[in-house]
Parts: structure tokens; sequence; C-alpha cells
């Protein structure tokens, strides 16, 4: 009964839906500022994106008459519960996550593609076709994007010999930070993470000045504020996972006297990988999906098999 | 070019030449002898045509060619019968003309005969068809 | 199999509404069909049935970014035909005017063209830049865009001796400004991997289709109505005709950006060389039996009024041949071959303004009763 009742807890409030939801748009809000300021303008105030949110459910709820009714209302709930999911398995409070399984880290790779299925289906079956190309463009950026994914943290994987995060984050407590023993493959998810998360140069599949929204171009009112709740805290999952794969996690330190718990630690890491990539996004223009699939086949693809080539040997 | 070298150009296909100042010529000519005037042109590496003009004058309608030659403007001009204006079409010549020549069409209702896309350009379709809105006749 | 992408006439990527009708294979395109219209006022019909004056206005509202352009395009050809000369003076402050209108339009479409290829931040400051510029227009004319300084003899308002401090003060600022993003745009990656060898239009093609403007002087055609048929004071201040070979996306924006500094030297050499005198001729209202075809370089290219008077206070009509109108037909050869990602920089890099192209006719929606709606609105405006 307490496993229950402390599972529920943790999916809904900490540090699931509603510790990671805030979070997540939090992120996305000083994202949005950092950019405003990076482009000589104010921008909106940082809790911007819980006002949009609001906004959006108070809307109406419309499915447009050709749609898959079913498949388009699904998704944006199906993207929202494995990102929630992600974060229960990520060590955030301490090296142990809230939910452990023998091979977690292969389930979060996993777990973290649904919502890129689900914005691919939501396009596919909006019937418009602007959501068709955006899906589309999405399926080839998966492509790009995934392998370098996984190779990179299968090399952060294979160095510590396991595949349970929180070994990995116990691991570097003890040797130090994985992004100083593997460096091209920190890098390379960090390229990789850009694409995940659909920011320019690769925000190709929701181009807005090519294809209105892309696969979202139909999507309105509570069902786009839950696409958005799910981006959100999909930024905040593949950030923090960077950070418990390379940077150590939710390690305690002790600076100038005070006591930083893991949690604060991990949630300033996180941060850090997240402003990181609003400065990549800013300084930069959109790229070709073309160009984009030969700019990860090529040299970030490179960076990683190096790396897990040196790992292994 | 100078103004002069145009009008030398030209002066077997016109009649009425006006050498307005050292940029503006202005010849007539007719159906006869437009393209010939239009090809001596193109022959002499003038490739650029402006525009094209219609005018409702009542019982005419005046077509102009305005032509840049390197410095000078030339403003060819023919006048056709309202009751039966046609001409043949220049794209040939000057394909930079296709979009002025659908422009006449549609507003002035001149037949441009051999036009490779004869379609409507600005004019929505359900636009009715004889109505040709730079006419005189089209402000009842 | 082809499929068709509908671009327009509502679309992120264009200002004014246009539609294009793009046939793809793939993401390949196989053929462009253009078609406006979206926007037609009946602005020719509705010259000829207004005073040359009121007609003035109208005319600068043809175009929501280049109101000087047309204003002098069309005083051009009125001024001609009624014989009237424009004071030195004035002629100096209307060459400033129009140049200024250039920096702005080009720092416009800079920006638009930074949007189209996702490169939000270059955009805003393109367009932080351009506040500069129209600042000057407010502080010399009262008005950011539709500054109708000049009118039927001359212009309406002197430059006074203690606004060109500031104006030269902004000019160097700017001027900072764009050689830095001169170099940005010559050397970015990401630019050059969505701008270079895309939307290529051959030097053979522009002359061919008869394009005008920094369209056809980025595929090397070396032709300026500033330089080739003088107005204003364009015959006394020096300048450059900027010109580059390649014809891609790269080449129109780089010649527009360097046009800006081009533009900058000619406002300062006509604020230094600006003689005293009056600012306006006088012109009585009616304008005697004539015709005339003014032209200018305008933002966008050539721009073209022809104008016939049975004399009389009102035209007999009035023929506006826009740049964007004549840089349609280059559209489908610059996007046949390439990629719908391709589409809209590409469309952008002609830096169309649709409401100039669709000015012709006189109704909107084709059916009896608007026709004579507009009917009665247009007898009741004019005289």
């Amino acid at each position: 009964m307490i496993e229950i009742l402390s599972f529920l807890l943790a999916y809904f409030v900490f540090p699931g839906l509603l510790f990671a939801g805030a979070l997540g748009l939090l992120f996305m809000g000083i994202d949005r500022k950092v950019t405003a300021h990076m482009q000589h303008r104010i921008g909106p105030p940082i809790w911007q994106e819980f006002l949009d949110f609001g906004k959006l459910l108070g809307k109406e709820d419309i499915t447009p008459a050709a749609a898959q009714g079913v498949v388009f209302t699904l998704a944006p709930l199906i993207a929202l519960g494995a990102a929630v999911t992600v974060i229960l398995l990520l060590p955030i409070n301490s090296a142990q996550p809230a939910l452990t399984s023998v091979a977690d880290l292969i389930v979060i790779i996993y777990l973290l593609n649904i919502p890129a299925i689900c914005i691919m289906l939501g396009g596919y079956s909006s019937a418009c076709p602007f959501g068709a190309i955006g899906a589309s463009r999405y399926v080839v950026q998966l492509f790009s994007y995934e392998l370098i994914f996984i190779v990179t943290a299968l090399t952060a994987a294979v160095k510590v010999g396991s595949l349970s995060l929180g070994s990995i984050v116990t691991y570097q407590v003890q040797n130090g930070w994985l992004a100083f023993k593997a460096p091209l493959a920190a890098a390379a998810m960090i390229v990789a993470a850009q694409g995940k998360l659909l920011r320019v140069p690769f925000d190709i599949p929701e181009a807005e000045s090519e294809i209105v929204h892309g696969p979202l171009t139909e999507y309105s009112g509570p069902k786009l504020g839950l696409m958005r709740l799910a981006y959100g805290i999909e930024l905040f999952a593949v950030a923090g996972l960077i950070t418990a794969l390379f940077f150590g996690g939710p390690v305690a330190h002790t600076v100038a006297g005070v006591q930083i718990p893991g949690v604060v630690s991990f949630l300033i890491k996180t941060f850090a990988i997240v402003l990181l990539t609003t400065n990549i996004r800013n300084i930069a223009a959109r790229l070709r999906i073309d160009q984009a699939m030969k700019f990860f086949w090529t040299i970030i693809a490179l960076l990683a098999i190096v790396n897990l080539i040196i790992v292994v040997l | 070019m100078k103004a002069e070298q145009v009008v030398q150009l030209i002066k077997d296909y016109v009649k009425d030449v006006k050498v307005t100042n050292e940029r503006r010529v202005t010849a007539i000519t007719d159906k006869q002898h437009y393209r010939g005037a239009l090809s001596a042109l193109k022959a002499n590496d003038i490739l650029h045509l402006s525009t094209i003009t219609g005018v409702d004058l009542g019982e005419e309608i005046a077509v102009i060619y305005h032509i840049d030659c390197g410095g000078p403007l030339l403003n060819l001009k023919l006048f056709l019968p309202k009751k039966a204006p046609s001409l043949l079409s220049v794209t040939d010549i000057f394909p930079g003309a296709v979009l002025y020549e659908r422009d006449l069409m549609e507003m002035l209702g001149v037949d441009v005969e051999n036009h490779p896309d004869p379609r409507r350009l600005f004019l929505p379709e359900d636009w009715p068809e004889d109505n040709y809105p730079l006419r005189k006749e089209a402000k009842k | 199999m082809s499929f068709v992408v509908p671009i327009g006439p509502q679309h992120p990527a264009l200002e004014e509404p246009e539609h294009f009708r793009i046939e793809v294979k793939g993401e390949e395109i196989v053929d462009v069909d253009i078609r406006f219209g979206y926007v037609h006022r009946g602005i020719e019909e509705a010259l000829s049935k207004r005073t040359y004056m009121h007609g003035l206005f109208l005319a600068q509202r043809v175009c929501g970014i280049c109101p000087v352009s047309h204003s002098l395009t069309f005083l051009r050809a009125v001024e001609e035909i009624a014989g009237i000369e424009c004071p030195d003076r004035a002629r100096y402050i209307r060459t400033i005017g129009a140049e200024l209108e250039r920096i702005h339009s080009h720092l416009l479409f800079a920006g638009i063209a930074a949007h189209e290829i996702g490169f939000t931040t270059l955009f805003m400051l393109f367009w932080r830049d351009r506040e500069l510029v129209l600042d000057l227009k407010e502080m010399l004319w009262g008005n950011r865009i539709h500054s109708s300084e000049t009118t039927i003899g001359g212009v309406r308002w002197d430059i006074k001796p203690n606004q060109v401090p500031k104006v030269l003060h902004n000019l160097v600022a700017l001027e900072k400004e764009v050689k830095h993003y001169i170099d940005v745009v010559a050397s970015d990656r990401t630019i050059l991997a969505r701008c270079a060898n895309i939307g290529v239009l051959t030097k053979q093609m522009a002359r061919e289709l008869c394009a005008v403007g920094p369209v056809a002087r980025a595929s090397g055609v070396n032709w300026d109505i500033r330089r080739d048929d003088p107005y204003a004071a364009y015959s006394e201040v020096p300048f450059k005709v900027i010109t580059e070979r390649d014809g891609d996306v790269l080449a129109k924006i780089l010649v527009r950006l360097r046009e800006i500094l081009e533009s900058i030297r000619i406002i300062r050499h006509a604020l230094d060389a600006m003689p005293g005198g009056p600012i306006r001729a006088e012109f009585k209202g009616h304008v005697q039996e004539g015709e005339a075809t003014g032209r200018i370089e305008a933002n966008r290219g050539e721009l073209l009024y022809y104008v016939l008077s049975k004399g009389g206070e009102k035209p007999e009509r009035v023929r506006i041949r826009t740049p964007t109108y004549a840089n349609m037909p280059t559209v489908k050869p610059m996007l046949v071959g390439g990629t719908i990602a391709e589409v809209p920089i590409v469309l952008a890099s002609i830096d169309p303004c649709f409401s100039c192209t669709d000015r012709i006719t006189v109704v909107d929606r084709g059916t009896g009763k608007a026709q004579v709606m507009t009917k009665a609105e247009l007898r009741g405006l004019s005289k």
C-alpha cells in the first residue's frame, strides 16, 4: 500500500509531473528570456510558459474533422506519460532514482523516443500537408541524431561497466566526471540533444517559416498545452540525462562551508546544459534536413564512435 | 546608347519619331511593323522591356512598349481599333513580356495571339468574361 | 508521383498574401505557378479619378515600404508633362529621402531573409539597427515610413542645420554595424549553407526575363537607373553600382547590404553639397496635355509610371509597373530544381512587395454588387 502511494507521489509530485513540469516550463521561460537578451530585446517574463499553459488549457478542444481522432488525441497524452516516466528513472535526489530497473539506461533511451514518435504520429494523423511534411522530416532527423545519442550513452555505460544510472553516478563520485574521461562523447551527446530537442540549427521538423508549425500545426487548446508541457519535461529529462551520465549527477558538494544538497547541484548542472543549448540556438541559422543529416553522420558520428572505441580498448 | 542611335535602329519600322530629351524617345508604329522594330532592337543587345502599357482612348486602344535602351527609354506606340484589338505576342523576342501581356489581355481585352500562358493574372477566377476593368465602358 | 504544396495566400513565410502552387516530387521542386491579385485595390483606376495632388498621396500608399519611391516616380512623370523644374535644394533633399528609404528597406529585407532561414537573432539585430534610420525619418519629416516629404514641385520641409549632426551620428553607427553584418553573412557557416548556390539566376536569364534592381545586379547585370537615367540629384553625387557574379541568394543579400553602405555615402555627400535656395516650385493644379514616362531606381529595382494627360486637373491614365512585378517571372527558374526548404528564402531574396504588384484593377472580388459599391465609393471620394 505504502509502495503504491509512494509511487503515485513520486509520479505525480516529486520528482514527477508537478516537479518536472514546473521546472521544465521554468527552464523554457528562462530560455526565452536569455534568447531575448541575446537579441537585444526584453522578452517575456520567465513564468510566461506557465501562463501560456494555463491559457491553452482553457481553450476549446478542437480536432480537425479529417484527422484520425483517436491517434490525434492520444499522442500528447502518451508523450507526456513517457516523459514523466523518464524523470522517475533519473537520479535527481540521490544516486538512486525513484524507480530502478536492471538496465534503466536502455529503458530511458527507449522512452525518450516516445515523445518524438508521438509528435510524428500527431503530424501524420492531423490530415494537414504541413503536418505530414513536418512528420516526415522528423523521421529523417530521428535517423540522424538517435544513433549518436545511443552510442554516446553506451560509451558512458561501457566506461563504467554498468547500464544502471545509479552505478554511473556512483562511479563518477569516486572517479570524477565522465565528461573529462570521454569528452568527445559528451560533446557529441550535447549536439545530438540539440537535434533531439528540435532546437536550431536542427529545428527543421518544426521550421515555422517554411511549414507553419510542422507536425503540431493542427494542434490547439489543451492538446497543444499538453504537448508543450511534454516538451518542457523532455527538455528537463534530456538535460538531466546528460548531467547524470557525464557531469556527475546529483552529488552533494560543499562550497565555502555551505552544504549544497545533491538535488540542487543536479538542477544547477541541468540548467547549465539547457543554457548551452540556448546559446547554440541563438547563434546559428537553421540547416536543411539533408545538411543536418550529413552533419550528424559525418562529424558527430565520428566523434561518438572514436570515443566509444577509445573507451572499449 | 544614345537617343539618336535608337532612332536610327528603328527608323524603318516607325513613323513620327519624337526625341523629347536625350533620354526619352517616343515613336509611333503599327501592327505590321512593331515586331520588326522590336527585333531590330534585340539584335543590338537591347533586351530590357520595362513594361507594356495599354490605354483606352475611346475608339482605339493604344499599346505602348517601354524599352530601356541602356540610357534612353523608348516608348513604342501602336494603335488598335477597339472593335477588334489584337496583336501577336512578343514573348519570343522579349521573354520578359509574358506577364505584361496577360495584364493587357485581362484589363483591356486585347487579344494577344500565341501567348504561351493566356490565363488571368490579377483578376479572380469568377470575374465575368467580357468585363475589362480598364476600359472606359467598364466604368458605367 | 508529384505532390502539390500550397504556399499562401496565408503563410508565415509571406508578409503579404500570394499564392504559389509548387509541384514537388519528394523534396525537389518540379514546377511553380504564381497567382497574385489578392491585394489589388484599383489604384490605377483610382488615380485617373483624382487630382494630381490627391493622386500623389494615393501613389505613396501603393506600398508600405517604398512610398518615397512611388512619389518620386509619379512626380518625375507629372513634372515632366507640366514643365515644372524642381529647385536644386529640393532635388538634394529628395535624394536624401530616397536613400534613407533604400537603407530602411534593405535592412527590413535582410531581417526577413534572416528570419526565413531560422536565424532569429540576426533578424532582431537588423531590425534594431533599422530603428536608427526610422528615427532619422521621424526627426526630419514627422513620420517613420510614409513621410510624404515630396510634393509636386519640390519638397515640403527643409532640412535644418541643427538636424544634420544627428543624421551624421546615426549614419556612423549604422555604417559600423552594416560592415560587421557583411562580414557575418559572408562567413557564417550556417548562413552559407542555406544561401550559397541557392536560387541561382544566371546573368543570361536575368537579362532575358527583364529582371530589375538588386536581383539583376546580383546576377552581374550592371544597370542602375540612378546612374543610367539620373533623376533628383544623382547626376551630381558620386556612387558605385554594386554587382555580384553568382546570382544566388547570398549574392542578393550582399548586394543589398553593400548598397546600404553606398547610400550612406550618398547621404553624406548630399548633406555636404546641398545648395541653398527655395525648396518648392509652384504648381497651380492643372497640367497641360502630354504624356511622360517616369522611372527611378526604387529599393527593389526599376519603378515605372506612365502618365497621360489630356489637359486638366486629373490624369487621363496612369500606368504603374513595380519592380516586384518585373521580377516575378524570375521566381520559377530560381525555384525549379531546388527543394521546398529553399522556397521561403528564395522568395524572400527577390524582396517581394505584393502590395506594389497587385495594385491594378477596379475592384477587389468580382461580383456585381462589389462593383457598384466601389464605384459609389470612388464617386464619393473624387471631387
